[in-house]
């Protein structure tokens, strides 16, 4: 279940300083040691949050995407491609 | 004997402090808390026993109970940077935390336990407007809001009156308060948030109907309507009402004091006060 390796990350740059400025500086770098899927290191690197949460990935966890400006995202353009997702009334994506 | 002297339901969004930071003591969140405030110190409590939603921070997706006491001397707040919240260490009954834990597993409550630990904005922002000297002891107890299955609002509601029995059955002489932090409907993160904000209220008619129902008293009604469907509806975190159906469950069948909502955040803020 390498999506809990996403989730772990999003939290990690909110306890892990060091790691927060390293994907600042070079998201491709700071990400190439972690046990990520082609898909999922791909979305985060462009910055898909929907693709990513329609893999499963924790809406709330991925703010931290948002909030430390990270992966071509900030607020505004983090709000934009997650509000694109299509859910059903819980919030599950749906095709 | 212990006894709980009074019910509180409490917002804790983590934005709220630099809010009022930039606001002032007469902005709507400051005056709201700050009534909450009077209530709370007119109660005289010795201690705060909080039901909580821990925002995978205290506890993470490798390692999430449903139900867990914090027991420590002290715990450290918060641990998630939210902004113009200072760092704090808040005073706590070991004691008394494992007497409550060990008494709602002897209860049929397989509660877990968390030593050493820090917590995040979801009891720290509360307490920074509430007990701002922190001069209060308080017990964290963890319900599992966010991340489903969720445990059921009844379960929940018994598991408060099951606190209740093993707080009123400690020797100490302690005015305990009750509280319940979170949001009624709410979602962070998700698709469902609002257009240029970082959160929203998918389903604010829900909020409407629990804000009525406890002023109306009706507490079976709440428990029945918040099912786990119901509660994902009400937004990602929308499983926080669930401690307030705890605290609710501590407190015993009473009519508030007030229930003030917020209704642009989904949450309101409620006293109950009998002592």
């Amino acid at each position: 279940m390498s999506v809990f390796a996403v989730n772990y990350l999003c939290r990690e740059l909110l306890r892990d300083h060091a790691f927060r400025a390293a994907m600042k500086a070079d998201p491709g770098k700071a990400l190439a040691p972690l046990d990520l899927s082609d898909d999922e290191r791909r979305a985060l690197l462009s910055g898909d949050v929907g693709a990513l949460y329609r893999m499963g990935a924790n809406g709330f966890l991925m703010n931290y995407l948002a909030r430390f400006e990270v992966c071509g995202l900030n607020r505004e353009i983090y709000s934009q491609r997650m509000r694109a997702v299509k859910v059903d009334e819980i919030g599950q994506p749906v095709a | 004997m212990a006894q709980i002297v009074a019910g509180f339901g409490v917002p804790h969004t983590p934005i709220f402090p630099h809010f009022v930071k930039r606001d002032g003591p007469d902005c709507e969140i400051a005056r709201l808390f700050g009534a909450q405030q009077e209530q709370l110190a007119a109660t005289r409590p010795d201690l705060i026993v909080m039901f909580d939603t821990d925002h995978l921070n205290t506890f993470f997706l490798n390692d999430l109970p449903i139900f867990a006491v914090g027991i420590d001397k002290d715990f450290k707040a918060p641990n998630d940077e939210p902004p113009d919240v200072p760092n704090y260490i808040v005073k706590s009954l070991p004691g008394l935390a494992a007497h409550i834990r060990a008494a709602a597993i002897g209860s049929g409550f397989d509660v877990g336990m968390t030593q050493n630990f820090s917590v995040d904005h979801s009891i720290i922002v509360p307490l920074h407007f509430l007990t701002p000297e922190m001069q209060i002891p308080v017990i964290p107890f963890f319900v599992s809001g966010h991340v489903p299955p969720l445990p059921k609002a009844q379960r929940c509601h018994d598991l408060g009156k099951a606190v209740a029995r093993a707080i009123e059955s400690w020797p100490d002489r302690l005015r305990v308060v009750i509280m319940g932090s979170g949001s009624f409907s709410l979602e962070v993160g998700g698709p469902r948030m609002a257009a240029s904000r970082s959160d929203g209220v998918p389903d604010p008619d829900w909020a409407l109907r629990v804000i009525k129902s406890l002023e109306e008293q009706k507490i079976d009604r709440l428990i029945a309507e918040a099912t786990e469907h119901q509660l994902l509806k009400a937004g990602n975190v929308g499983g926080e009402l669930l401690n307030w159906i705890a605290m609710l469950g501590a407190i015993g069948d009473r009519k508030p004091t007030y229930v003030a909502p917020q209704m642009q955040n989904g949450h309101a803020y409620g006293v109950w006060r009998w002592n």
